[in-house]
């Protein structure tokens, strides 16, 4: 074997590929990538090994980390909407959760039943999961109980306007006993389709407000 | 006329419902990557499936043995269904593995059927699972608790989420738990039978890293063969016997991961009625096969070096400079010679424990030695020696 290759092949592994686009590394593999800037202390805790720890007496230069991991799934194996919204589901929902229990005190006392509103059942699925997580997580009680509708009512709500249609089907859900006088929803709304922002809005007695 | 343009028309329109052969290449790729994330995501799955039950174990959620049904299980959007009866199996035989969960999974077909209905409110059709008064008509109740696990791929970390529910009408959250691993993490591969926690599990990864510190004693057996003169020489020149070594000393390295290692070694050679010698030799390597050493794969280092040595006997006699002649061949009882060498090479270790080495070795003194030929010129350098070694470290 050529022992210059294997001396470049030394020299090439010392050169740290930057996750930025450039010479070492494309744009689709970079957009694999999801860094952080972090101390050398907390690179050497999370990536044992890998990283000399800072001496007793300091480092001889400014040291500084840049963790990266790579994507679980690939560009395009996911619709890009499912895709932006599932990587960052459990941000979202927290932030769904806590908005809930801080902006509705009122409502501590009430069981909180979860309804997502996605085109995707299977989003929908995930959606409702991690917001109830996320809701046990901030003390509420929560229930898997589902909130219903009859045929009729279903018939005629998807016929109105968004912004008419959330507050009839919660006037219909108190109305028909599915949602009683201890219970409050949380539903997680996919407004427009072309967005990946979720709204909330509560449900509670029959009345329905919008979170965000 | 009209009839041929229904043709084409039918015609057209089945040439849009088929699926071109590059479409069926984009869908054979697509499961290829999906079958390949899968391969890759189902490690870390059972490793936060290990953990939720270990949390289990640590803390039980129940004060005795509970019927749970396993309600639930779901992969992350994109990925098949055989991951999902690959964690279902996982989950199931960690939690027979481990009683002291108080989790006893039990089989409730009722509980994930759909069920139809109807009252004098309407008809429902549901599962089971999600109308517990009608489960409890037709038996399936009884007081149980259902499970429900998601796992999910967020960005580069893998989530699990569970939670318990009561089956009772209000069917109540009575636990729930999330867990994330980052797609780097490497999975802990816990035993089913002894599981840990993830903090343990680390102590142990780092004990196993550094466990041994960071130096090392190696002991080595090397080769050196000298290249033969070309025959064209005149007169033909007599390369020196292979030269065996016996070397040993320190090597350490800067950190744990081992991405760089110098070693300081010092060899003795005896043959009886050929050659003697001594040694020191200095050596830096670099691990090119990673970025820290691997606990369960061999590396590969790429070194150089270089080494003092002095030999004499009559084995030795064609190290001399200028080139010896017969007569001095037989004349010079014990020559000594003392050689500067430079080496590059390359070195496979299996866990630091035992690994095997060839090099090229130059020595410049002896450049325009006619006892010498060479076995690699490159960059005006001549590498007249080959060698290779075994080595073992302590």
């Amino acid at each position: 074997m050529n022992p210059f290759a294997l001396l470049a092949a030394a020299l090439l592994a010392y050169v740290r590929p930057d996750p930025a686009p450039g010479l070492l590394m494309s744009k689709e593999r970079s957009r694999q990538l999801e860094c952080a800037v972090v101390t050398t202390q907390a690179a050497v805790e999370r990536r044992p090994g890998q990283l000399a720890p800072e001496g007793s007496r300091g480092d001889m230069a400014d040291r500084g980390a840049v963790l990266c991991s790579e994507r679980l799934l690939r560009a395009g194996l996911r619709a890009p909407r499912d895709e932006a919204i599932l990587s960052t589901l459990e941000l979202r929902v927290s932030e769904l959760a806590a908005t809930a229990v801080s902006v509705r005190p009122d409502l501590s006392d009430r069981t909180w039943r979860v309804e997502p509103f996605h085109p995707s059942a299977q989003v929908s699925a995930k959606i409702a999961f991690a917001t109830k997580n996320a809701l046990m997580a901030h003390g509420a009680a929560v229930s898997d109980r589902l909130v219903t509708l009859a045929a009729g009512d279903v018939d005629v709500i998807t016929r109105m306007a968004p912004d008419l249609a959330y507050p009839a089907a919660c006037a219909r859900y108190a109305a028909n006993g599915s949602l009683g006088e201890g219970d409050a929803l949380l539903a997680v709304v996919l407004r427009d389709p072309l967005e990946t922002a979720l709204h909330a809005g509560v449900c509670a007695d029959g009345r329905w407000s919008w979170l965000r | 006329m009209r009839t041929l343009a229904l043709a084409v028309a039918l015609l057209a329109g089945g040439e849009a419902l088929a699926v071109t052969p590059a479409e069926q290449a984009q869908i054979a790729q697509l499961d290829r990557l999906r079958a390949q994330v899968a391969d890759q995501v189902h490690l870390a799955a059972f490793d936060l499936v290990d953990e939720l039950v270990y949390g289990w174990t640590a803390d039980p959620v129940f004060p005795s043995e509970t019927q749970v049904v396993l309600a639930g299980v779901t992969v992350p959007v994109g990925l098949g269904t055989g991951l999902q009866a690959l964690i279902e199996n996982h989950l199931a035989a960690v939690l027979a593995e481990n009683p002291s969960t108080h989790v006893q999974l039990v089989h409730c077909p009722q509980c994930t059927a759909v069920v139809v209905h109807s009252g004098p409110e309407g008809t429902v059709i549901s599962r089971g699972i999600d109308d517990p008064e009608v489960l409890e008509r037709i038996g399936g109740g009884g007081g149980k608790h259902a499970l429900f696990v998601d796992v999910e791929a967020e960005g580069a970390w893998l989530v699990l989420r569970a939670r318990l529910t009561r089956l009772t009408p209000d069917l109540p959250i009575v636990w729930s738990h999330t867990l994330s691993t980052a797609a780097g993490t490497p999975a802990l591969l816990r035993q089913p039978t002894h599981l840990k926690s993830a903090a343990e599990a680390r102590r142990e990864y780092l004990d196993a890293l550094s466990g041994r510190g960071n130096s090392l004693i190696p002991l080595r057996f090397a080769v050196r063969s000298y290249a033969a003169p070309p025959s064209w020489y005149d007169p033909p020149g007599t390369p020196p016997p292979p030269f065996l070594w016996l070397q040993s000393g320190v090597e350490l390295a800067p950190t744990s991961a081992r991405a760089w290692t110098a070693s300081l070694l010092a060899g003795v050679s005896y043959i009886p009625q050929a050659y003697q010698g001594l040694m020191t030799q200095a050596r830096i390597s670099r691990l090119i096969t990673g970025r820290a050493r691997s606990l369960t794969r061999p590396d590969l280092y790429v070194f150089g070096g270089i080494a003092m040595m002095t030999v004499w006997g009559p084995g030795t006699a064609s190290f001399q400079a200028p080139t010896p002649n017969g007569d001095d061949l037989l004349t010079v009882a014990s020559p000594r010679e003392i050689l500067g060498t430079f080496h590059l090479g390359a070195d496979l270790r299996l866990g630091n424990r035992i690994g095997i080495s060839a090099f090229l070795e130059t020595l410049p003194a002896l450049s325009q030695s006619e006892n010498l030929g060479e076995y690699y010129y490159g960059l005006g350098i001549s590498f007249q020696s080959l060698g290779s070694e075994v080595t073992f470290w302590f």
